[in-house]
């Protein structure tokens, strides 16, 4: 489903991502783990048309996604959900989820399904976005990027500015999204989180990938227990 | 009492000229010292269209019609270059653009058509309204405002369209992940902001006359409403029309116009200091 291939990256005076691949299949989903300032987020943002990037190839079903800018990765139907989740503060939170199935008219079937998944969301729909607290906001964005019922949903650290408590219950509703059947692409640096929705992962530092494998075999490997897991 | 009704049909004409002002900015972080040339270029065309013998409606919608294409030229022309930078540098090289268009076209204009004015005598009796008797010409305007602003008012709000430019306003990034594009609603803004400036001097025509030279009057008039409304705040600029018609309203009456637009000044000035991102800005 998408293809990432000796990526390079980055901002106008440094390459941040260097050489990077990944891969993610249809109905998987896909963690990419790795410390602060690893090059997570320039990667996924590179991939989302944010970025331009320096070279590599990104392809997605059928369409090379390089070169185009994010209104168009988002309309092919990749949703990405930014770590500093870039809601519109001061509309309401229907308006908000109606502004994700742009240019469609909002589809009340998917919203039904949005507000099953996060409750919340429903009680607060007419309260403004901005007003909200840090976990109803994260909902929030997930809520908005399922909105246009997107293939493959790309989220950025979900788990960024929230309570462990609320980060536990953030991915426990992307588990849910997982059994489905929506392929999902995460960045996090709470790996014991990440490690336990994703099916694969990959590790990245320094812009490099470092390894990559199934997650229940990650979660046993030696450095990334030492790294991440903080088990010697 | 007739102070105030005089001012807020004042203040609803100065809304609708800042309203476009704010809109733009909002979108694009784009200021546009050209906006009151807008509605001069509306009010020479809708004029000469008159002279050549034209009925005046389809004379003043053609006129309305011109500004908001010169918008639409503009914006994919000359301010391509401005678009490709981001933050401090693009409202800079903005403001440098727009500055020498709204030289060019004063230029143009006060040359070629030194005598031309949009005039629309709304002729006939006063009328009542609350006890006070009102000029016609000031309520066609006023009329014609509220019309116009609610117009807008129930674009941005209830349609699809109207939501997304608010998304941009908002979050452009986040629009941008909606499937939103920003450039093409900014296009299709800068257009409308071109029509409103073009019907506000329609209003303007109702109630005095407009001619070549007072493009930069124009623009800094909307300039005042929209810092203290709060830059790119629709709402904002709709309050701070009404606050500064009423204030210039007062004033002339009370101490005299040739005041008034310090008046105005002093004004814009202590809301900047007490809000400095203005009534409805946000931050503040």
């Amino acid at each position: 489903m998408l293809t990432v291939e000796d990526l390079n990256a980055g901002y106008d005076d440094s390459v941040v991502v260097h050489d990077v691949s990944l891969h993610v299949d249809d109905g998987e989903a896909v963690a990419v783990i790795g410390s602060n300032g690893a090059g997570k987020t320039t990667l996924l943002r590179t991939i989302c048309g944010l970025l331009p990037a320096r070279s590599g190839t990104v392809v997605y079903g059928d369409h090379a996604l390089l070169g185009k800018p994010a209104h168009s990765v988002a309309r092919l139907g990749v949703a990405f959900v930014p770590a500093e989740r870039h809601l519109f503060p001061r509309m309401s939170v229907q308006e908000n989820l109606e502004l994700g199935a742009y240019p469609a008219r909002p589809d009340q079937q998917q919203l039904e399904r949005v507000f099953e998944l996060f409750p919340r969301l429903k009680d607060r729909r007419r309260q403004q976005a901005g007003t909200m607290s840090g976990g109803e906001q994260q909902m929030l964005a997930v809520g908005r990027a399922l909105m246009a019922r997107p293939s493959l949903l790309v989220l950025d650290e979900p788990t960024t500015g929230l309570a462990p408590i609320l980060a536990e219950e953030a991915y426990a509703s992307l588990k849910v999204l997982r059994s489905e059947g929506t392929t999902v692409l995460v960045a996090e640096q709470q790996v014991p989180l990440a490690l336990d929705l994703a099916d694969r992962a990959y590790v990245i530092e320094d812009g490099r990938m470092q390894m990559d494998g199934q997650a229940t075999d990650l979660v046993d490997h030696p450095d990334v227990r030492r790294a991440y897991l903080g088990i010697a | 009492m007739a102070v105030v009704l005089d001012g807020v049909a004042y203040g609803l004409q100065l809304a609708l000229l800042a309203v476009g002002l704010t809109m733009i900015y909002g979108l694009g972080g784009v200021l546009n010292l050209a906006h009151g040339q807008f509605a001069v270029v509306t009010a020479i065309a809708a004029a000469l269209l008159m002279d050549s013998g034209l009925p005046t409606l389809p004379a003043v919608i053609v006129g309305v019609l011109t500004g908001a294409v010169l918008a639409l030229i503009l914006d994919a022309s000359i301010m391509r270059p401005v678009y490709r930078l981001q933050g401090e540098n693009r409202v800079l090289l903005s403001l440098l653009i727009t500055l020498g268009v709204a030289f060019v076209i004063d230029g143009l204009l006060i040359y070629n058509y030194p005598f031309t004015a949009l005039n629309l005598n709304v002729a006939g009796p006063a009328i009542n309204l609350l006890g006070v008797p009102m000029r016609r010409g000031s309520l066609a305007a006023s009329l014609l405002a509220l019309v116009a602003l609610g117009v807008l008012i129930v674009f941005l709000r209830y349609t699809r369209r109207g939501k997304a430019v608010r998304s941009i306003i908002e979050d452009e990034e986040g629009a941008q992940l909606c499937g939103i594009n920003p450039s093409r609603i900014r296009t299709a803004v800068f257009a409308l902001s071109g029509g409103l400036a073009g019907v506000a001097a329609v209003a303007e025509g109702m109630t005095s006359s407009l001619s070549a030279t007072d493009g930069l009057n124009l623009t800094i008039l909307a300039l005042i409403v929209t810092v203290v409304g709060g830059l790119g705040s629709v709402a904002g600029a709709l309050l701070a029309g009404l606050l500064l018609g009423i204030v210039y309203s007062l004033a002339t009456f009370y101490i005299g116009a040739y005041v008034t637009f310090i008046i105005l000044l002093v004004t814009a000035m202590a809301t900047i200091l007490v809000r400095p991102s203005g009534l409805m800005g946000r931050g503040a």
